[in-house]
């Protein structure tokens, strides 16, 4: 009885036959040691983009708990809840100046920061800013197609904020004690409730300005469109005292 | 160090170099050559280790003799190669993506010369990251023994932060003052991310700029162009003709913004002059015509837009045919001599050339026919050389297509005809011509000037029309009486759908040689079939 012959007995009839199967056509590249080696580039960028994924999530907590009422209706007393609650979520995190900016430059790009609302991308900044480590703190907003309202609220005395760019309503206000420069123009009721401090606006400034200020100063180097209640505390465009001194009827044109 | 040591030095290198980078496509380096570097080519001594034209690398001799004693000749140009290998296999790949980058970098900077210096540096960082990401490179060490003033000396910081190495600028007081601030901000980008060049090239660009205007400021007072580049610069000789061409066309069509597109060119439009844009004509001399980057624009963009064209039976016309033999003269042309009866002689009396007949096959020859283009060009369309006008990208493409058949092509460029608004240009196989007209604007109402048409058309049977408007004419009933008596293949385009387009449509519905297009995007243009109709009145 004939067995069969065994598989390894088969013949393809291909010239040089073992020698053919075993070859690797890549086999030039095995010799090749592509090593990667990381660098710390790698870890840097990888700790920044964890720290600016928080960032990011605490912007968006904000929107889905507080957006609502900062959007329709900003009253003080929403203005603070939202402040509170946008800074639970920036207390937990590890941040710089340097993160801050990057969120700054996330907001330009909407891709990256699904939605820009002034109201609440202003409390949130300010919260990042107020707890911030570093003392004085430069913001490039020069870029942003909307302005940015409640920029500077409630910054503490010791800190310095400067704003490139223009501030939307609201800028400054609460202000306890630190000092916040524009670049740019701000809009209405900038200073507002602010406590102490100096707010300077390098060019125009709007409606409502300084209103129920209990204290501080605020320059304005171009024109006041108008001054607010003031309680207490000092208004001057281009270095000329506005309040007190001459008298001057709350929120008029002029 | 000997021009012909150098050149052996990089053959000898250069297979181990190639399959590092996985054999990149791109020739051997060169050695420049003695003269050239003493000589001090393009202003450059032993500063510029490395140039790199149409995708040739150049190693000059004088930088490697120069780096003696600090490094080995071997590092010095493997360094180099390294470095020049990575732009065409990584950063910036290839043109568009240079453009793109320049394009960021200008937004920030606006200032050309500021915005060129960004990107090259950007460019640079990420060539010399990636090769030592990949490890096995003496690039650092190069970098270590390089001289390293103002900005240089900038990104060597950077390199120390993000390669994790010391390249002799860690020593204290070396550091110049606030420019640990800015090399801070610097490594926090993501360099080998390709996806985000661009948000990536914005921030490397806003931490260098007030750095770069004091260097420039500086560089002024000295009134000299300062400190070459080591390792090259970043002109646009490094690229060929051919990936120029296919930049600008993906380019033109990843922006579709013509303003943006036109700022770009306007910047590289000496580099582009170089590489033949704007040059018109043939051999001679005289003045060149400035680079339109409107035009240019337009004319990227069409190329990537095929319409297809109908072709027509065109009677007596055809291909010449070799029809007898005639003896040949002095001053016949040559190509017509039939070798085999003239025995490979060239002599008159022996030689015979072949007579041609033209052929006269009915319906058998294929064609296309002139085409007359009418374009309106009134208030109510968009200026385009303001913003993308779709009216004039579909009639630089119906151009294409007519004048790749060998036609030749007529423009009636028209807003208010009877009052002068109008430019016409006679039939021409001239694409620059037909182009220029086709991108004037006049602004203004719309009428038709059908005696300005008539004459244009001349009672041509061979001749297509193709009219391009949004169809609010205010004689809107003289052009459809007007192509109710012509017989002539007419393709009319309307921009945008309105009321008048509606009323166009209805009016002309029943013609069997007019056929309707409506362009609203640029996705419907290459929709568009010139000489589409139903009834072909030649063959009736």
């Amino acid at each position: 009885m004939k067995t069969p012959p065994s598989p390894k007995n088969i013949s393809t009839g291909l010239p040089d036959e073992e020698a053919f199967s075993a070859r690797n056509p890549f086999e030039e590249f095995e010799t090749l040691t592509c090593r990667k080696t990381g660098i710390p580039l790698d870890r840097i960028v990888e700790s920044a983009e964890a720290v600016m994924g928080r960032i990011r999530r605490g912007y968006e907590k904000l929107l889905e708990e507080e957006a609502k009422e900062l959007v329709w209706m900003v009253q003080y007393n929403t203005i603070i809840k939202a402040y509170e609650v946008a800074e639970k979520y920036v207390k937990e995190i590890d941040y710089t100046i340097e993160d801050i900016e990057d969120f700054c430059f996330a907001l330009e790009n909407t891709q990256r920061i699904p939605y820009l609302i002034p109201g609440p991308a202003g409390v949130y900044l300010s919260a990042l800013c107020n707890n911030a480590k570093e003392e004085e703190m430069v913001l490039k907003l020069s870029e942003l197609k909307t302005e940015i309202n409640l920029i500077g609220f409630r910054l503490p005395s010791g800190k310095r904020l400067v704003i490139e760019g223009d501030g939307g309503d609201f800028t400054g206000i609460g202000l306890e004690g630190g000092e916040l420069i524009v670049e740019g123009s701000a809009k209405n009721w900038t200073g507002a409730g602010m406590k102490g401090g100096k707010i300077l606006v390098k060019k125009n400034i709007g409606l409502h300005t300084g209103e129920w200020m209990m204290g501080g100063e605020i320059y304005v180097g171009g024109r006041v469109r108008g001054l607010g209640n003031i309680v207490e505390g000092k208004v001057f465009e281009r270095d000329k005292l506005v309040y007190p001194g001459k008298a001057r009827y709350p929120n008029l044109y002029y | 160090m000997e021009e012909r040591d150098l050149q052996g030095l990089i053959e000898e290198m250069w297979p181990r170099l190639k399959k590092k980078h996985l054999y990149p496509e791109i020739p051997i380096p060169r050695a420049r050559k003695i003269q050239d570097s003493s000589r001090g080519e393009a202003g450059q001594g032993e500063d510029v280790g490395l140039e790199m034209k149409q995708k040739q690398m150049t190693i000059n001799p004088a930088f490697v003799s120069g780096m003696r004693g600090r490094m080995a000749e071997e590092q010095v140009v493997e360094a180099l190669l390294d470095h020049g290998i990575s732009h065409y296999t990584f950063c910036p790949w290839d043109f568009q993506t240079h453009l793109r980058l320049y394009a960021e970098a200008k937004k920030v900077m606006g200032d050309k010369e500021l915005a060129k210096q960004v990107a090259d540096h950007f460019i640079d960082v990420i060539a010399n990251t990636h090769c030592v990401k990949k490890g096995l490179t003496p690039i650092p060490e190069l970098h270590r023994h390089l001289k390293k003033e103002g900005m240089e000396e900038v990104i060597a910081s950077l390199y120390e932060r993000i390669w994790g190495m010391d390249l002799g600028i860690s020593a204290p007081g070396k550091r110049g003052e606030g420019h640990e601030d800015i090399v801070r901000r610097l490594a926090r980008i993501p360099y080998l991310n390709r996806s985000q060049w661009s948000e990536s090239i914005h921030r490397f660009a806003r931490c260098l700029k007030l750095l770069l205007i004091e260097d420039q400021k500086e560089k002024d007072a000295q009134g000299g162009k300062g400190q070459s580049s080591p390792e090259g610069e970043h002109d646009l000789t490094r690229y060929s003709n051919e990936e120029i061409d296919q930049g600008l066309r993906d380019y033109a069509q990843s922006t579709m913004t013509l303003p943006q597109f036109r700022d770009v060119v306007d910047d590289f439009s000496a580099e582009l002059k170089n590489a033949g844009y704007g040059m018109e004509g043939g051999m001679g001399r005289g003045r060149g015509f400035p680079i339109d980057a409107d035009i240019l624009f337009y004319t990227k963009l069409a190329e990537a837009y095929s319409i297809p064209l109908r072709k027509i039976p065109l009677k007596q016309r055809g291909s010449l045919h070799p029809y007898s033999h005639l003896p040949w003269e002095i001053g016949l042309p040559f190509q017509d001599i039939d070798v085999w009866t003239s025995f490979g002689k060239l002599m008159p009396g022996m030689t015979q050339v072949w007579k041609r007949r033209e052929g006269k096959g009915r319906g058998k020859n294929e064609g296309a026919p002139d085409c007359l283009i009418a374009i309106d060009s009134s208030g109510s369309m968009i200026n385009p050389r303001k913003n993308l006008s779709y009216a004039v990208l579909g009639a630089f493409c119906a151009t294409n297509a007519y004048l790749r058949s060998g036609s030749k092509v007529g423009v009636y460029n028209f807003s208010d005809a009877p009052m002068g608004g109008k430019d016409v240009l006679n039939y021409t196989d001239q694409r620059m011509e037909v182009y220029r007209t086709l991108c004037k604007y006049f602004g203004g109402g719309t009428a038709l000037d059908l005696e300005d048409l008539a004459p244009l058309i001349g009672g041509r049977k061979n001749l297509d029309l193709f009219i391009i408007t949004d169809m609010k004419i205010t004689n809107l009933e003289t052009l459809t009486g007007f192509l109710g008596q012509i017989r002539n293949r007419v393709t009319a385009v309307h921009i945008g759908d309105n009321p008048y387009a509606a009323r166009f449509e209805k009016a002309v519905e029943k013609k069997g040689n007019v056929s309707i297009f409506t362009v609203k995007r640029k996705e419907d243009i290459p929709r568009i079939v010139l000489g589409k109709i139903s009834t072909y009145f030649e063959s009736e």
